[in-house]
């Protein structure tokens, strides 16, 4: 139990070889268990069949379709309320960014921005989530065991 | 009566007479015709010489086209009508003038007769007569017999005359259709509408045998009438002689979409005369029919003839003129029509397949750069593990450059994807003052050797626009100030509604009202040699980016209906001027 909680469950969806490869080799690195999906189609059948769930999904926004990200990011919440996502996105593409944060992604990035350390801003914000997940997951767990101690 | 006298040379005649009808009709186009006209003039009448002279179609002169007898020598055709010419007299001008058959047995007591060749003594001459009762030519018969002729050659000559005039009007009819088929097949093999209107102009000039003619058709951005082809002086004004609708004859036929058939255009209270293909009061006759495409009047053909200098000859258009003139006005609005279909339709098939390219390409190349960047994050991570050694410090630089060249890749990237959806816009109300200073707060650097001063009308009402890409623009005008004044200066940003000057100076559209935006400051400023190619694509003074800088900031402006011009002077900074719809429904 203690294991799994340490080792946070990270699902990296991207259609291109070289980015996947890319993100998991730094995630691993960094400590992450990481998995990859290649499309939304792919995404959607990792996430139903992920048991325990998955504590965050990075996923890139224009894939089969421009706004493929919405259909991982809807799958994902619909799956476990309380994962995490991040949707990268290329550069001007605010209108589906907002999109996405309207539909309770985590925070986006931009995959080109001059002079910024994507890499790096990612891991910064990877962390953030899953500090938000497992507080939320946290409070949740106190109220199923303070809903239980009032039953008894 | 007439052929009792002589029963032989009546039916050697009537042979004749029926041959040159015949050939008169059915072979148009053979000049023999008209020399076997006068041939047989001279065979029926036993005259000693004679000729025959038409009338330019223009100016009323006229020349001597066949000869008959002894004495001819150029000079001699040139003098013999020119004296026939003078002042009316002359027995051939004389004709020339009545229409009338004209006769005299001694040109001794001749009111009329100019001696010419010494030892003419009697002389008949008949009008060849044209289509509306013009007169087309003269036949002169002399002889050196007193009394040589009487009312009955006179008669014969006039029959000759009719068979003349047959054939003339046979050629005409013939230049006629041979011109519309020429025009028929150039709208169907010519695709390059320039090159057609050319040879329109060309055609209906020549084969048609109009003075000048020029092609005007109504540029759909500004509502005026732009001259698109022309012969003689006006040629050069193609693209720039432009009537406002409404103004002058031309503009009157564009507007009202009725034809215009005058003598004299000048006396006519529409008359303008702004631009003509000689001066004005050289013109005689005017004739302006409307361009029509699918019901919607597209421009003006028109045709000029200059004045005549004969008093007698009238070289005004006639109703067959316009008809003609109509005909390849409407066969010329369909071929413009077409040639705007279709490329309007390459157009926009070329646009989609750029667009999705573009899209395709920013995406994939994206994607590689950022993968890219996660590798050198990793070989960094990776060199940090070694020992220090002077082989990390040389892959430690090697590293970094390889990210501002990754950087680089992400910037030009920018600019590109900047450049493919500046036209593409999201329209939402804006507060058009506070949009201005956003771009300020967020692209003005805080500490700069420029000084900056807003000079906002706060009455502004506010605009329907794509907040975002203005902001992209103006940012990139503000940029290019500052980069361009490194040593300071100044960059005045200044809004107001246009003016009624505004709109006449810029040619802003009449049924809307316009925000004027000014970035001005005291920079270099743009030579004027460059100024028209500074909104180009790839177009660049900065070392900076693909030099797609400018060419967003118009497609931008461009996709908002506005406009963008620099209108400084060199050595004075730049300034620029953008207009912007307020009314932005039809977007």
């Amino acid at each position: 139990m203690i294991k799994e909680d340490l080792m946070a469950r990270v699902l990296v969806v991207d259609d291109e070889d070289e980015v996947r490869a890319a993100l998991k080799r730094r995630l691993e690195r960094e400590g992450y268990e990481v998995s990859t999906a290649s499309s939304a189609a792919e995404a959607t059948a990792v996430i139903r069949d992920q048991n325990p769930t998955f504590d965050i999904v990075i996923t890139d926004m224009s894939m089969e379709e421009p706004d493929s990200g919405l259909v991982v990011l809807q799958e994902a919440i619909a799956h476990d309320l309380f994962t995490e996502v991040i949707v990268l996105t290329a550069y001007g593409n605010v209108s589906n960014a907002v999109e996405s944060m309207r539909r309770g992604a985590f925070d986006y990035l931009e995959k080109n921005s001059p002079g910024v350390d994507t890499y790096e801003l990612l891991i910064m914000k990877l962390a953030h989530a899953l500090e938000r997940r497992r507080s939320a997951v946290g409070t949740m767990r106190r109220l199923e065991s303070f809903s239980k101690m009032m039953k008894q | 009566m007439l052929f009792m006298r002589n029963p032989e040379r009546s039916e050697i005649f009537l042979r004749d007479l029926n041959a040159l009808f015949l050939e008169a009709t059915f072979q148009g186009g053979d000049q023999d015709i008209l020399q076997k006209t006068l041939d047989a003039g001279m065979h029926v009448l036993g005259g000693t010489r004679g000729f025959l002279a038409i009338m330019h179609h223009e100016t009323g002169e006229l020349s001597v086209r066949c000869t008959a007898g002894e004495g001819w020598t150029e000079d001699a055709k040139r003098l013999r009508v020119h004296l026939a010419q003078e002042n009316t007299r002359g027995i051939t001008g004389h004709v020339a003038v009545t229409g009338e058959p004209y006769f005299t047995g001694n040109v001794e007591n001749d009111p009329f007769h100019v001696r010419y060749f010494e030892d003419t003594r009697s002389e008949v001459a008949v009008p060849i007569m044209g289509p509306f009762g013009r007169i087309r030519g003269v036949i002169n018969i002399e002889s050196t017999e007193e009394n040589a002729f009487d009312a009955d050659d006179c008669a014969h000559l006039v029959a000759l005359g009719v068979a003349a005039s047959v054939y003339l009007t046979m050629e005409g009819f013939i230049a006629r259709e041979t011109a519309l088929i020429e025009i028929g097949k150039n709208l169907t093999s010519t695709v390059e509408l320039s090159e057609l209107m050319h040879k329109v102009v060309d055609i209906t000039t020549e084969a048609l045998q109009f003075e000048d003619c020029s092609v005007f058709l109504i540029d759909e951005n500004t509502n005026q009438l732009v001259l698109q082809a022309s012969r003689g002086v006006l040629a050069g004004n193609a693209g720039e002689a432009a009537y406002e609708l409404g103004e002058g004859l031309t503009g009157w036929v564009a507007m009202h979409g009725t034809p215009i058939r005058l003598e004299d255009p000048p006396s006519d209270p529409r008359w303008k005369g702004r631009f003509t293909e000689f001066p004005s009061n050289e013109i005689g006759a005017f004739l302006a029919v409307p361009i029509i495409s699918r019901d919607r009047i597209i421009g003006v053909l028109r045709v000029l003839r200059r004045k005549s200098f004969s008093p007698w000859f009238s070289n005004r258009f006639t109703q067959t003129d316009e008809r003609v003139l109509t005909t390849i006005a409407s066969q010329l609005g369909a071929a413009v029509e077409n040639a705007r279909n279709f490329r309007k339709l390459i157009r926009s098939e070329r646009m989609a397949a750029w667009g999705e390219l573009s899209a395709k390409s920013a995406h994939m190349i994206g994607n590689r750069s950022f993968a890219l960047k996660g590798d050198l994050n990793e070989l960094k991570h990776l060199i940090e593990q070694l020992p220090d050694s002077p082989i990390k410090e040389s892959m430690t630089e090697v590293a970094q450059s390889m990210t501002r060249g990754v950087d680089k890749l992400d910037e030009l990237l920018r600019e590109f994807r900047d450049f493919v959806v500046a036209t593409q816009l999201t329209l939402a109300e804006a507060d058009f003052n506070a949009l201005i200073k956003e771009v300020v707060s967020e692209s003005f650097p805080k500490r700069s050797p420029v000084a900056l001063k807003l000079d906002l009308d706060e009455s502004l009402p506010p605009i329907r626009c794509d907040s975002v890409k203005l902001k992209r623009a103006f940012s990139e005008l503000i940029e290019n100030s500052i980069s361009f004044q490194p040593e300071g200066g100044e960059l005045i940003i200044k809004t107001s509604l246009m003016s009624p000057e505004d709109r006449a100076e810029f040619r802003l559209a009449w049924s809307r009202d316009f925000i004027k935006v000014e970035f001005i400051d005291t920079g270099p400023g743009v030579p004027d040699e460059i100024k028209k190619r500074i909104f180009q694509p790839f177009y660049t003074s900065r070392v900076k980016g693909m030099g797609l800088g400018l060419s967003i900031v118009k497609g931008i402006i461009d996709a908002h209906q506005g406009q963008i011009i620099e209108i400084g002077r060199k050595g004075e900074g730049a300034h620029f001027v953008v207009f912007l719809p307020i009314n932005n429904s039809k977007l």
